[in-house]
């Protein structure tokens, strides 16, 4: 047993020589790569790619940025236009409520308006009424002051007497007296 | 026959033949295995040349993107940005936010530098433009290029493959402990009770071994696939270029081109597909590593 483990180890080991031999396989060359490799790899994640992927950092950064500034804004803007058509909604509200208060005072105002009216014309009526008395009043007295001289002139010349005073005064009380009636 | 039948029939004459007429050909400049030694004291190939060509290409590219840089990307800035953010988001989807931001400095990294190395392997002169080794009576009995593909050199893919289990190991037990790294590779899977869990404990601990296995052939698996891949483009383009005389010998070879550009891209991508895969497989309690092997 052992010795076919041992000689499959030999085999083994000739066949890895022949691969390494054949494809110039050898540590010095190949530590000398992975060094290079290494060097490789540091030198192009400092000079080639760093600088790119900082630039997309930033800008993935700013994207995010403007992405927040987005929600954020979108936000305001709901918030905003809550706001404003909460204060429409007031707006309005106080809107219909001016317009009953105003109708119910133009009412008011134009009952009272038409009352004062009313009563103005109830006084220029009830002053033109107590002028027209008056006047009427006036005409009357003139009247039977006409009369009453006429009535003694007529009587004097008729009954070709001079007359008292007071026959005067009494035949003009009859004359009025039968007038008025 | 239309004109298209005719050329896809020699497309695929020239697929089936060329390398078969190839390997049989004489004298050609048939891309060794492994990679030259430069130097004689330093471990210096021509592969490695190339690793730092690259590398240089890249740092030059991304300077000369990040020289200007502005909020609202234009030009060379908006091309490197896109490339950088869209592999970002590949990583993301794949392995997660947290994942794909701890890790990414290592996947862009494979991933552009594979891609860049497969690509610069391609370019003519590559492979083929060098110096011939005499021996001291000014005979030829070599031939060193001066630059080799840096893919093309096992050392690399089994450097770059390596370092990655290694750092595979490190996020696995950094992200959930060495308790949790264990129970995820031998507990049972599933809820079991009584007899049952004896008998699924003995399973289990066996699967675990499985497992083990197969996590230790995944780096061997990464290194030759892309190996594999990129050596073999590369020797299928020089021997398609062996088949014709020399004035015309880009002519068989540049279907191909096309074909290596493509692979040189997707190689990149399996590759560094595949480490996410395995790290996201060994993070993520909730799965089961069932369509992990390849």
């Amino acid at each position: 047993m052992m010795t076919l483990l041992a000689e499959a180890a030999v085999e083994q080991a000739g066949i890895l020589e022949t691969i390494t031999k054949t494809f110039g396989l050898n540590v010095p060359f190949f530590i000398a790569q992975v060094i290079n490799f290494f060097l490789v790899i540091f030198i192009l994640k400092k000079f080639a790619f760093g600088p790119i992927q900082e630039m997309l950092g930033q800008r993935r950064a700013r994207i995010a940025e403007g992405e927040a500034k987005l929600t954020q804004i979108q936000q305001q803007l709901a918030e905003s236009e809550k706001t404003t058509a909460a204060a429409i909604a007031k707006a309005n509200e106080d809107a219909a409520r001016l317009i009953n208060e105003a109708r119910t005072s133009a009412a008011a105002l134009s009952e009272q308006k038409a009352q004062e009216a009313i009563s103005s014309a109830q006084q220029i009526l009830a002053k033109a009424e107590a002028a027209a008395k008056a006047e009427r009043a006036a005409i009357a007295a003139e009247l039977k002051k006409e009369f009453g001289r006429l009535v003694t002139a007529t009587t004097t010349q008729v009954t070709g007497k001079i007359l008292t005073s007071d026959d005067q005064a009494r035949i003009n009380q009859e004359a009025l007296a039968t007038v008025e009636r | 026959m239309t004109r298209r039948s005719i050329f896809s029939i020699l497309f695929t004459w020239l697929c089936c033949v060329a390398p078969a007429v190839a390997a049989e050909g004489g004298e050609h400049h048939a891309l060794p295995l492994d990679a030259q030694r430069l130097s004689e004291t330093l471990p210096l190939t021509n592969s490695m040349i190339m690793v730092w060509i690259a590398v240089g290409l890249i740092v030059l590219f991304c300077r000369i993107a990040t020289k200007k840089m502005t909020l609202v990307p234009a030009g060379v800035q908006n091309f490197a940005e896109w490339a950088v953010e869209s592999l970002y988001e590949f990583l993301e989807g794949l392995m997660g936010k947290h994942l794909a931001s701890r890790t990414f400095w290592f996947f862009g990294s494979i991933f552009f530098f594979i891609l860049t190395s497969n690509y610069l392997g391609l370019i003519p002169g590559v492979g083929t433009v060098g110096f011939n080794l005499n021996d001291a009576e000014g005979h030829k009995v070599g031939f060193l290029p001066w630059l080799r593909g840096a893919n093309a050199d096992i050392n690399m893919t089994a450097a770059m493959a390596f370092s990655f289990a290694t750092l595979w190991f490190y996020w696995a037990v950094t992200e959930s402990g060495i308790k949790a790294f264990l129970a995820h590779i031998f507990a049972p899977k599933g809820t079991f009770k009584g007899i049952m869990l004896a008998m699924m404990v003995p399973i289990f601990l066996f699967v675990g071994v499985l497992e083990i296995i197969s996590i230790a052939i995944r780096p061997v698996a990464l290194t030759f696939r892309l190996f594999g891949n990129i050596y073999g483009g590369e020797q299928t383009l020089e021997s398609l270029m062996a088949l014709v005389p020399e004035k015309i010998a880009f002519l068989p070879a540049l279907p191909f081109y096309f074909m290596e550009l493509l692979v040189g891209f997707v190689q990149a991508l399996v590759f560094t597909l595949l480490c996410a895969i395995f790290l996201k497989l060994i993070c993520d309690h909730g799965d089961h590593a069932e369509g992990e092997h390849h």
